[in-house]
């Protein structure tokens, strides 16, 4: 077991690298890599694409053996069994056995990791529930879309209720709304005292639900830290009120610059494009039943 | 070790059910249509020949689709779960290496058992159909009890060529022979990436098996001239599975009585060298990167 009780995941000095076949050359994925991250945070991986974070989380889950250093989960030698049992992983573009049902799928997953009986009846009937797959659980998975896909596999990660879960781009592919269903399922999870670990390309998604976060390029760990750190921008303040809209901004600016401040900008606040999306889809269904 | 069981039988199931919903037991339609088809072409001959040549072509039926079932099958084991990358979703979970390999060569294994199981009792329907015309021919409509002696020799004649259970042993054997070439192709995709080389290379290595009986004495011979061709001889003697000693089939099919407890020694070499070929195919795949 290792001295830091509320690791969740500590790596030190792990280290992949790839000999290229037939030359004396080798690919490095990855450069040596420290980890500390904390039993129920949100941990971010950032990086474009061959970056390392497939590599990382590969690793993590003993699918692939470092190079060097070494990777332990709650205490437990990465890939060891004991590890495994705590880590529920959702693989990048997940392609499951297609010629299953949601639900077989489901009991597929539940049987490997030792559930039975009703126990796991119970447990897939829930998980379903949870990912709203409930009725499309009886369908073959050559059937399901992307987003289905995606909930599907997070019901499979999460069949042996781990403490860890490595997400890879949960949200690649899938549409708005599907993208802000995980979004929302991975912070009930957080709330639920459970550890994530997810890679994404949407900056967006990673802010909202991260606690912290590595940015990795070509194999490297160009920075790490609280998001709350990583993005504060020191020097300068920022002003949240809700009032009437007639207050004039340019009143306010004027105000604020008299006492001293330099580059005001005032304005009336805008959401992003993806919760207006959202919002609007939403907005037209509730009138639909309606 | 129950929860080692479970977790084989939960591969095993899920390799079965694909194999299954990809109707590969379609195969048997294609068996009995030969069988049929044989029949009624060749139902000119004597009763002896026709029973003969009926457990010929069944046979070899049974031993051409077992073999492509075998290779085939075992081949896209190991290759396509990678390529597909569903072994993340499986390795991922508290499932041991061997425990996911011997799954696989289990769930191919119950598919080719189901195959030859099916088939064999096509062989026998067929079989039995022929008889029951033969036997009606001569007796022409008489009750058994005023059956002449000639027609009781010449009914006694047909029930020993078709109710002979020597091809149960044949088709025992046959299973055995299968289940071996199974385990061979699977520890060649332990290794090689390419379906193409795994299939070609086991037809290498059957085609080798069938002269270890030259290869032995070779290495007999040679051993004391040549100590290099010796002992690559000595190599291929003890490493590939002697294929020749399964030639009894052909002579059960001959017609002649064959002993349980010799075929019981081929079946136990069989079997034994089919976990010699499993341990080691374990061995390579536990380094194996994923």
């Amino acid at each position: 077991m290792t001295d830091h009780p509320n690791s969740a995941v500590r790596a030190k000095g792990l280290s992949k690298k790839y000999k290229l076949e037939w030359t004396r050359r080798s690919l490095i994925a990855l450069e040596p890599l420290d980890l500390n991250i904390q039993e129920g945070s949100v941990f971010g991986l950032l990086g474009p694409n061959g970056s390392g974070k497939s590599t990382t989380m590969k690793l993590l889950l003993g699918l692939i053996k470092p190079t060097e250093g070494e990777a332990h989960i709650f205490g437990y030698p990465a890939g060891s069994m004991a590890a495994r049992k705590t880590i529920g992983f959702l693989p990048e573009n997940p392609y499951f056995p297609h010629y299953l049902t949601g639900a077989e799928f489901l009991n597929y997953c539940g049987r490997l990791c030792g559930l039975s009986g009703s126990d796991l009846k119970k447990k897939i009937d829930q998980l379903l529930e949870r990912v709203s797959m409930t009725e499309a659980g009886h369908r073959r998975l050559k059937t399901y879309s992307k987003g289905m896909l995606q909930r599907i596999g997070l019901a499979q990660a999460l069949i042996h209720d781990p403490k860890l879960l490595i997400l890879d781009e949960p949200t690649s592919g899938v549409d708005p709304q599907g993208s802000r269903f995980i979004r929302d399922l991975m912070i009930d999870l957080k709330s639920e005292g459970r550890t994530i670990i997810f890679s994404s390309h949407l900056l967006e998604q990673v802010e909202a639900v991260s606690d912290e976060v590595v940015i990795l390029d070509r194999g490297r760990k160009l920075e790490e830290g609280p998001l709350s750190d990583l993005l504060t921008l020191p020097g300068k303040i920022e002003i949240e009120a809700a009032g009437s809209e007639a207050v004039p901004l340019e009143e306010i600016q004027k105000v604020l610059e008299k006492e001293g401040m330099k580059d005001v900008v005032v304005r009336h606040p805008r959401i992003s494009l993806e919760e207006y999306f959202i919002r609007k889809v939403k907005n037209e269904k509730k009138a639909k039943k309606g | 070790m129950k929860g080692s069981l479970l977790r084989i039988q939960a591969v095993a199931w899920s390799t079965l059910m694909e194999a299954l919903r990809q109707k590969v037991l379609w195969v048997l339609a294609l068996f009995a249509v030969i069988m049929i088809a044989s029949s009624i072409y060749f139902a000119d001959f004597t009763f002896e020949r026709e029973f003969k040549f009926i457990k010929d072509v069944g046979s070899a039926s049974i031993s051409v689709l077992g073999l492509l079932t075998a290779m085939i099958g075992a081949a896209q084991l190991i290759p396509t779960e990678i390529e597909r990358r569903t072994i993340y979703t499986t390795m991922s979970k508290p499932v041991f290496r061997f425990e996911f390999l011997l799954g696989k060569y289990f769930g191919l294994l119950s598919l080719i058992t189901l195959m030859v199981l099916g088939m064999s009792v096509i062989f026998f329907g067929v079989v039995l159909v022929h008889e029951q015309i033969y036997v009606a021919e001569i007796t022409a409509g008489a009750a058994a009890a005023d059956w002449s002696p000639e027609q009781v020799r010449m009914v006694e004649d047909i029930l020993e060529q078709s109710r002979d259970f020597g091809m149960v042993q044949a088709i025992l054997l046959l299973w055995a022979r299968l289940a071996l070439v199974e385990s061979i192709a699977l520890l060649l995709s332990t290794v090689a990436t390419s379906s193409i080389f795994i299939i070609f290379a086991s037809v290498v290595i059957y085609i080798i098996g069938h002269l270890q009986s030259v290869a032995r004495e070779a290495w007999a011979e040679v051993m004391t001239e040549n100590w290099m061709l010796g002992a690559f001889s000595a190599v291929i003697a003890w490493l590939v599975p002697n294929f020749q000693s399964f030639s009894i089939i052909d002579e059960i099919l001959a017609g002649e009585t064959i002993s349980w407890a010799y075929v019981s020694q081929i079946f136990s070499y069989s079997v034994f060298y089919t976990l010699i070929v499993l341990l080691a195919s374990g061995l390579i795949f536990e380094e194996r990167e994923l």
